[in-house]
């Protein structure tokens, strides 16, 4: 099944390759917002640099699995992941480490976005922050912390993350902090216990924040921790609806760039790297509402800022959690959510 | 037989070829050789037991009621003499079919929720004070999923009656058998080819579902296919997804035969 994987892939890309001439770099991501990409990144890019951009679609599950797949004969040069599947890809040995000293735009970005999952093999140019939203009508006494989820007045109206979906495991991680243990306590056991506990409460745990968005819409719930980019819907469903800044942060989550180990094209690769760390390339993402940006130049306007993750305040009260402790433990921790939270 | 030969060749290659490759990885651990233990290690866990089990009691009650309700739902569409009104009904039944069964599943919640249509229905007649837990439970999964497979239900006992010839009933009628008896002894014999591949697709899709379960039962109700998702998509443990996908593909193959076989059919 490999061999005709890759032969099938090798006779598109071949076919695609005739179509074009001139220097290309591949780079597999996701098919969101293609028109507003190509209008900000791709055509821009070959202006720039006479480099056409040819795209592998999907999500980050079957994009790895190509990878693995393509493992001795890689076609993607770049590849776009959510920071755990950019992890997992590091563990699985499919990217390369990157040399940052030839990146031109790697002293602009934030910290945090350096070096997401440790040995630059990865760099985050985009970031979400995730937090609590409550409806002001219902809920009297204002939330301020992630510990209120366990309150008595929000009993059978909250929604929280399943354990599967990315903000999962950093919601369980964090959960076991705010009841006293550790970040780095491999059985989460407090998190665990404390969430079978809350589970009779818990309206549902969702996987989709599009399911989210329907459940604050129908009145089934009035709290839910909610990631950045899905704030705008939310907002328009014209509910009166509150963003929380809890006193122990939001989560953080990044999408990040890697380069294929064993990448053809690898002089294009770092010039797409680089390209999409710049300023203009990330203020362009951001006014289109694309992506948060991670560089520290960009400016943009008050109107466009309450709709991303941005400034300097949301920045600093964002908590990233370990994505190698993480990838290690999670099918443990899968494991145990089915027997404590899921199974019955 | 040189014309299935395309048909044959096209099946084997793209269904047989990849579905033993797909076998042959579940069983095949090249430091140790061929092995079943994979299979071992998921029925001693629990909850992939419970799991196991559970699928196939909703798939079980999924395709009952299917049956129960399809039967006189395909009866009473062959009987349409109407041609329009005939293509005007089976498009609405394959409606669920076409839509998007995210969008289909999202409908469900605004019936099933506590301010949903049935809960405000329920609190109106009085029946209840305060709205009951609907969704988010097993009953909630088997509801979505009858609205999604009846229609292949449907599909496959209205063309299995249509090829009845009606005067079959008109001479059992006239030789003194009453309605019961000729439902008895004509109609469901010569139309029980539909029902078993109608069960065999409602029973194969409700244990194969993911979305529908997956969105209406929470993540109380723990499917089958939310095991597979989670090895498959989460933790891209590919062995242990390929295991649970040769269970899955040998429960629907064991429930084909079964259903043949209650139903005496031999192979054609």
């Amino acid at each position: 099944m490999k061999r005709l994987f890759v032969l099938v892939f090798a006779l598109v890309f071949l076919l695609s390759g005739l179509a074009f001439s001139g220097s290309k770099v591949y780079v597999s991501t996701w098919g969101f917002n293609l028109d507003l990409i190509d209008k900000n990144i791709t055509k821009p890019f070959k202006a720039n640099y006479g480099i056409d951009i040819v795209r592998e679609l999907g999500n980050n599950s079957t994009r790895l699995t190509k990878l693995e797949v393509q493992k001795k004969n890689p076609v993607i040069d770049v590849v776009h992941f959510a920071d755990y599947y950019a992890a997992l890809a590091k563990t699985k040995g499919l990217i390369q480490p990157i040399d940052v000293s030839k990146l031109k735009n790697y002293d602009k970005i934030y910290d945090f976005a350096k070096d997401p999952i440790g040995g630059n093999y990865a760099i985050a140019y985009s970031v979400f922050g995730y937090s609590i939203v409550y409806r002001t009508d219902k809920i009297k006494t204002p939330i301020t912390s992630w510990k209120d989820f366990w309150r008595e007045d929000l009993k059978g109206r909250i929604a929280l993350p399943n354990i599967t979906i990315t903000y999962g495991p950093a919601f369980m991680i964090l959960t076991n902090e705010l009841w006293g243990g550790k970040a780095d306590d491999p059985s989460l056991s407090l998190a665990f216990d404390k969430l079978a506990a809350l589970k009779p409460n818990v309206v549902t745990f969702y996987k989709r924040s599009s399911e989210l968005i329907n459940l604050f819409k129908m009145g089934e719930i009035w709290a839910a921790p909610v990631p950045r980019f899905a704030w705008g819907r939310l907002l328009a469903t014209g509910l009166p609806l509150k963003w929380v800044n809890p006193k122990e942060g939001m989560l953080g989550f990044m999408s990040t760039v890697s380069i294929v180990k064993g990448a053809k094209h690898l002089d294009e690769a770092y010039k797409y790297i680089d390209f999409i760390l710049s300023k203009d390339v990330q203020e362009a993402e951001a006014m289109d509402l694309v992506d948060s940006p991670v560089n520290k130049g960009v400016k943009v306007p008050k109107e466009i800022a309450e709709k991303l993750t941005y400034g300097e305040a949301q920045m600093k009260s964002l908590r990233f959690y370990d994505l190698n402790f993480i990838v290690k433990n999670r099918d443990k921790w899968l494991k145990i959510w089915n027997e404590k939270i899921a199974g019955k | 037989m040189l014309l299935v030969l395309p048909t044959i060749s096209f099946v084997v290659v793209f269904f047989l070829i990849p579905l033993l490759m797909v076998f042959g990885q579940s069983v095949y651990h090249p430091p140790g050789g061929w092995t079943l233990w994979p299979y071992f290690s998921f029925f001693q866990d629990r909850v992939a037991r419970e799991a196991y089990f559970r699928s196939i009691y909703i798939a079980f009650w999924t395709t009952l009621f299917a049956i129960f309700i399809s039967y006189p739902a395909s009866s009473a569409i062959v009987s349409i003499k109407n041609r329009s009104l005939k293509t005007f009904v089976m498009t609405l039944t394959v409606l669920p079919l076409m839509t998007n069964p995210v969008a289909r599943t999202f409908a469900w919640l605004a019936i099933l929720g506590r301010h949903g249509l049935i809960n405000k229905l329920f609190i109106w007649l009085g029946v209840y004070k305060e709205p009951v837990r609907l969704l988010y439970t097993e009953g909630a999964v088997f509801v979505g999923l009858l609205q999604l497979f009846m229609p292949l239900m449907i599909l496959s006992l209205v063309s299995a009656l249509e090829n009845i010839p009606e005067d079959l009933f008109l001479a059992a009628r006239s030789l003194g058998a009453n309605g019961f008896k000729t439902f008895i002894k004509v109609k469901l014999p010569l139309s029980k080819e539909g029902l078993i591949i109608g069960g065999t697709l409602v029973f194969t899709g409700s244990i194969t579902a993911y979305v529908t379960p997956a969105i209406l039962g929470g993540s109380k109700v723990l499917m089958l296919s939310t095991l597979l998702y989670q090895k498959a998509s989460v933790v891209l443990d590919w062995n242990m997804a390929t295991v649970i996908a040769v269970i899955m593909f040998l429960t629907t193959l064991f429930i084909n035969g079964l259903l043949r076989r209650v139903g005496g059919i031999r192979k054609a």
